[in-house]
């Protein structure tokens, strides 16, 4: 076979096609310049967020590397170093924690900096000095020396109170370097000499998995790179069965969740597939619609390249060609004032949030040029699976077809028309009628558009700031002792002394103690059933015997809450009515029973309304007591108030205050939840920490404001965002509709030249023109309306029907905007592309083919 | 009575060294009832004069009178209405609006006008040009002949001062061609409508009442009535 060699020709003719039609070229352009900032644009927010976000959680987490191996010997941090897929491996040994009075807001850990890169990789690298070398020289960050009241200088003494595993001992060192401290770590290094390591916290032999009593001093804590990020979870997994033939003797892993992309879950897949989707929707759309109608006004000189015998392959190469001519000078373009954009949006977002350090934020080139390589490629692939179907139009077009091509030639199945008045409106509609199919895919893309814009506009609205704080914090203040809300600890109480002075802070509305004691829930009856059924149900998942220990004693361990009526009113039963009078009485218990490892919640439930509950203290603890309640409702206690910390399988029993302090003289209570005077926010909130910053005190407070205000920056930034993606796709698809009129008037030139000659003013050619314009504005109104009330109302609320922060609401408002806008836009554009076209006489359009 | 007169009719396209004079001082002027026949080689002119007569161009200098009027005296709005009202046009490539069917396009300028439709003599044009039976359809059904023929309807109904034709049978077979010219006539006679038909075919020249010569943008023979 011979091959031909035509290429040359056809890309030079595909290029003096191009230039002999530059207004379409303009518009074609345009779209692939937007659909590329949109891509860039988003990219660098993305990517800047991402990254970010990274960074600041790995100062928080305390270390960069992506996965590490805990309380190991130093024959496993050889085998980590030798192992062919880690990078970067660095150890730390462990010492022990400064327990400094001083301390007591935040965790100071004493270690051994093992390699160079360790400091580094803990982001405690001294900016000053140097790390310890001498016996008694320590590195820490300003926090530590700020805490105990110390300059930023080398040399100062530093008092430490080391416990090691806990034995406690005084110790001063002398300051041999220093760094800014992460506020957001969770905890402060401190990094010691190879020498005092050695002193306080000797190397172990022994595996820590092997330990009766664990002990932590002396272990070294290995961490490490992979070549990548992806998938870290399954990577450490692969890591540890070539390390350790016995899954038995493997230490325990840390995987840093500051990496994004350290566990595929299913979810997370999901999400970026779906968003990657409705991006390349919103491009495909745009492009998709200028190459169409491009095609369709160039469908004749198509037919005549194919009566001097052009073929369909040549064709669709020159559509093609020209496809990529177009991605070539839109790309960059797009690329340039993508990432500016970005970059401007991105300033406005971070400034509406906390960053703890702009610094994380920041694109380095590296990251920019992926993101640049990303948008281009993600661009090209969309600009050329976007004219593939056009490509095939114009390659299958049959000459002669071609020639006489007037759009009326595509599939009119009736053969007649029925006779009616003619207007500027009646020959709009027939307009939009002839090609159907031109008309269905404008108005389907605008409407994919708009119902995307007010999806998310709908998603961002319902975001409800009370329902999530209401999720953490019930009343204005709650009050806690400091080791229930950090270590579930449920003997840290508040004292009679301290509720006293609760009470007598002015502006006060409200100071509802919340009584809490262990005990124990005896079944009987029906509820017995069901308790047996779950532990058969249950018997394989029953390691601890939990479930075992319910069915031999018929009973479970559970939580005895005591509570006045103010919290009575903020408690939402599940199953019930709440009767304030019946609960007075003292008889009546609301009540929650939960089984950790059970699939199906239905089946925890073990009591229903009416069942007789028995409710005993733990032995042990004040006499024993057992009395009868019956069940008035079925409420699990908020967690905010509640001990926060839960059985495996047990109950949490709330009983009115009355009832409680009848079972016991501890008149300590839990917690406490107060609510302030309107306006007195401020004043109850100072008088509260007044009591609560004393250094002696071991109480903290949780204010409803500190809530609302760190969730605010979130809503912020999530708005903000979200926002921004749906005005880029507002705007894309008013863009669209711009195009689609646009190129709707210019390739129809010849046509409204001849109802210009026969007698249409043009006045009546404009408001015909402007009638088609609000037709397809309208119908895009009722597309959205329709399949936004059906994507809102039926999808969307049921994924948000759960979520804590969350409360759908119906919104049309965009649409409505952007309707408002369609129709402004079809009352103007009409007239400024008609003005356009009429720069030539009527009789050179009449002549054009 | 002169219904068509044009005065130093010129009109000169491009500047400097591209420029063109495509019709030169040209003076014309058509009775009432005529049928004249404008001919010439491509590039004489003529379609340049007809686009002129019908008000579709301005010319750069020289008047032309329909019905006593000077019709360039009017903006551009006003001259479209008057062009829908004493003109009718057909053309070589039938322009007929692809999405209205035949009587749709024949009462087309009659309706943009809000005027209602004199059925009787629409009806009468319809029969007359034996297009009675494809009232409903769309164009895109019909032969060339056909939409010829609806076109020549389009172009009587308003009833207008007068027709202008560019090669209107341009695009037709010779049967065709000389079916088309003869309904042109005889319908012109029986609604007594002054026409003007450019062509450059002499055979369908030669049936008209009057040939007018253009060369190089000169009206070289028959710019006067015949007497």
């Amino acid at each position: 076979m011979t091959k031909v060699n035509n290429r040359k020709v056809i890309d030079r003719f595909s290029f003096r096609e191009l230039k002999a039609n530059r207004k379409m070229n303009f518009v074609i352009i345009l779209s692939i310049v937007l659909t590329c900032i949109l891509f860039t644009a988003l990219a660098s927010i993305g990517g800047s967020l991402i990254n970010g976000t990274q960074q600041e959680t790995m100062r928080q987490v305390g270390v960069d590397r992506m996965a590490g191996l805990k309380f190991v010997l130093p024959e496993d941090y050889e085998k980590v170093r030798s192992d062919s897929a880690t990078r970067d491996v660095v150890y730390r040994i462990i010492v022990g924690d400064a327990v400094n009075n001083e301390f007591r807001n935040f965790s100071v850990e004493i270690n051994y900096a093992g390699d160079e890169d360790t400091a580094i990789s803990q982001f405690c690298d001294p900016t000053t000095g140097r790390l310890p070398e001498g016996y008694d020289e320590i590195a820490v960050s300003t926090l530590v020396l700020d805490a105990l009241g110390l300059p930023h200088e080398l040399g100062t003494v530093v008092p430490i109170i080391l416990n090691v595993d806990g034995e406690v001992s005084e110790h001063e060192f002398k300051l041999c370097g220093y760094w800014k401290g992460e506020k957001v770590a969770m905890a402060q290094e401190c990094w010691v000499s190879k020498a005092f390591a050695d002193k306080y916290a000797p190397t172990l032999t022994e595996r820590f998995n092997t330990l009766e009593h664990p002990v932590y001093a002396g272990y070294w804590q290995v961490d490490f790179n992979y070549t990548n990020s992806w998938d870290i979870e399954g990577k450490t997994d692969a890591l540890i069965s070539r390390l350790y033939d016995n899954r038995e003797n493997a230490p325990d892993v840390g995987i840093n969740w500051a990496y994004t992309t350290s566990s595929v879950d299913g979810d997370m897949i999901m999400g970026c597939i779906m968003m990657v989707l409705v991006i390349f929707a919103a491009g495909y759309l745009i492009i998709y619609n200028v190459f169409y109608i491009n095609i369709s006004a160039n469908i004749r000189s198509y037919g005549l390249l194919k009566t001097i015998g052009t073929t369909s392959k040549q064709i669709r190469r020159m559509v093609r060609t020209q496809a990529v001519a177009y991605c070539a000078a839109g790309i960059p373009l797009g690329l340039i004032i993508g990432v500016f954009s970005g970059k401007f949006l991105f300033q406005a977002i971070a400034a509406s949030m906390i960053v703890y350090s702009t610094a994380s934020y920041t694109i380095n080139a590296k990251l920019l040029a992926m993101i640049c390589l990303a948008s281009a490629a993600f661009t090209f692939l969309t600009v050329m699976i976007s004219c593939r179907k056009p490509c095939r139009i114009a390659g299958s077009v049959s000459p002669i077809e071609a020639l006489r091509y007037n759009e009326t030639n595509i599939h009119t199945k009736k053969r007649e028309k029925k006779t009616r008045k003619v207007s500027s409106l009646s020959v709009a509609r027939n307009n939009m009628l002839r090609s159907r199919k031109k008309t269905v895919i404008v108005v389907l893309s605008l409407t994919l558009g708009m119902v995307l814009v007010n999806t998310l506009f709908t998603v961002l609205k319902g975001i409800d700031m009370d329902k999530y704080v209401r999720s953490l914090i019930v009343g204005d203040f709650v009050i806690m002792h400091d080791k229930v809300s950090r270590n579930g600890d449920q003997n840290a109480m508040i004292t009679p002394d301290q509720l006293e002075y609760l009470n007598t802070i002015d502006g006060v509305r409200e100071v509802s103690p919340i009584y809490f004691r262990s005990g124990k829930l005896s079944f009987h009856d029906e509820p017995l059933v069901r308790l047996k059924t779950l532990c058969d149900q249950y018997a394989d998942t029953d390691k601890y015997g939990s479930l075992a220990n319910a069915k031999e004693n018929n009973s479970i361990p559970t939580d005895i809450y005591g509570i006045t009526d103010d919290v009575l009113n903020v408690l939402e039963p599940t199953e019930g009515k709440i009767d304030p009078t019946k609960w007075q009485s003292g008889k009546y218990a609301i009540v929650n029973t939960y089984y950790l490892d059970a699939e199906d919640e239905k089946g925890e439930l073990l009591y229903s309304v009416g069942d007789t509950l028995t409710l005993s203290s733990m032995k042990g603890m004040d006499e024993d007591i057992s009395k009868d309640f019956e069940v008035m409702a079925l409420c699990e206690m908020p967690y905010a108030i509640c001990t926060q910390s839960y059985y495996l399988f047990g109950g949490q029993v709330i009983i009115p205050e009355s009832a409680y302090l009848e079972m016991t003289d501890n008149r300590n209570a839990m917690s406490v939840m107060m609510n302030a005077d309107e306006n007195r926010f401020d004043d109850v909130d100072t008088q509260i920490r007044y009591m609560t910053d004393r250094s002696d005190s071991q109480v903290i407070v949780k204010s409803k404001q500190t809530y609302l205000d760190e969730f605010s920056d979130l809503i912020k930034m999530i708005k903000l965002v979200g926002g921004t993606l749906s005005g880029i796709l507002a705007l894309i698809g008013i863009l669209n509709f711009v195009n689609a009129v646009v190129t709707g008037i210019i390739s129809r030139k010849r046509e409204l030249a001849m109802m210009n000659a026969v007698g249409m003013t043009s006045s009546q050619l404009k408001k015909m023109l402007m009638w088609e314009s609000i037709h397809y504005a309208a119908l895009t109104a009722t597309g959205t309306f329709i399949i936004g009330f059906l994507l809102d109302n039926v999808i969307l609320k049921n994924i948000t029907e759960d979520l804590i922060f969350y409360t759908y609401q119906l919104t049309f408002m965009p649409i409505l905007i952007c309707v408002t806008v369609l129709l402004l836009l079809s009352a103007v554009i009409p007239n400024i592309a008609y003005r356009l076209i009429c720069r030539e006489s009527v009789v050179d359009r009449l002549r054009e083919n | 009575m002169e219904v068509l007169k044009t005065e130093a009719l010129t009109k000169i396209y491009g500047e400097g060294e591209s420029k063109v004079t495509a019709l030169d001082n040209a003076n014309l002027s058509v009775r009432q009832g005529e049928f004249a026949a404008i001919v010439g080689t491509s590039g004489s002119g003529k379609s340049t004069l007809l686009h002129m007569l019908g008000g579709l161009d301005r010319p750069t200098s020289g008047k032309v009178y329909v019905e006593g009027k000077d019709i360039f005296t009017l903006k551009d709005e006003a001259l479209t209405i008057f062009r829908r009202r004493k003109i009718g046009f057909v053309f070589q490539s039938f322009n007929l609006v692809p999405t209205l069917n035949v009587y749709e396009n024949i009462v087309f300028p009659i309706q943009l006008d809000g005027n209602d439709v004199d059925d009787k003599f629409v009806n009468e044009v319809i029969g007359t040009l034996g297009l009675a039976d494809m009232q409903n359809r769309l164009p895109n059904q019909l032969s060339g002949g056909q939409q010829q023929r609806a076109a020549i309807a389009r172009a009587l109904a308003t009833k207008p001062a007068i027709i202008l034709a560019d090669e209107p049978t341009g695009n037709l077979d010779s049967k065709t061609s000389q079916d088309v010219l003869s309904l042109l006539k005889v319908t012109g006679q029986k609604f007594s409508q002054t026409i003007v038909m450019i062509t450059h075919n002499e055979a369908i020249a030669q049936m008209t009442d009057r040939i007018i010569r253009i060369e190089d943008g000169h009206i070289i023979k028959g710019g006067e009535p015949n007497d």
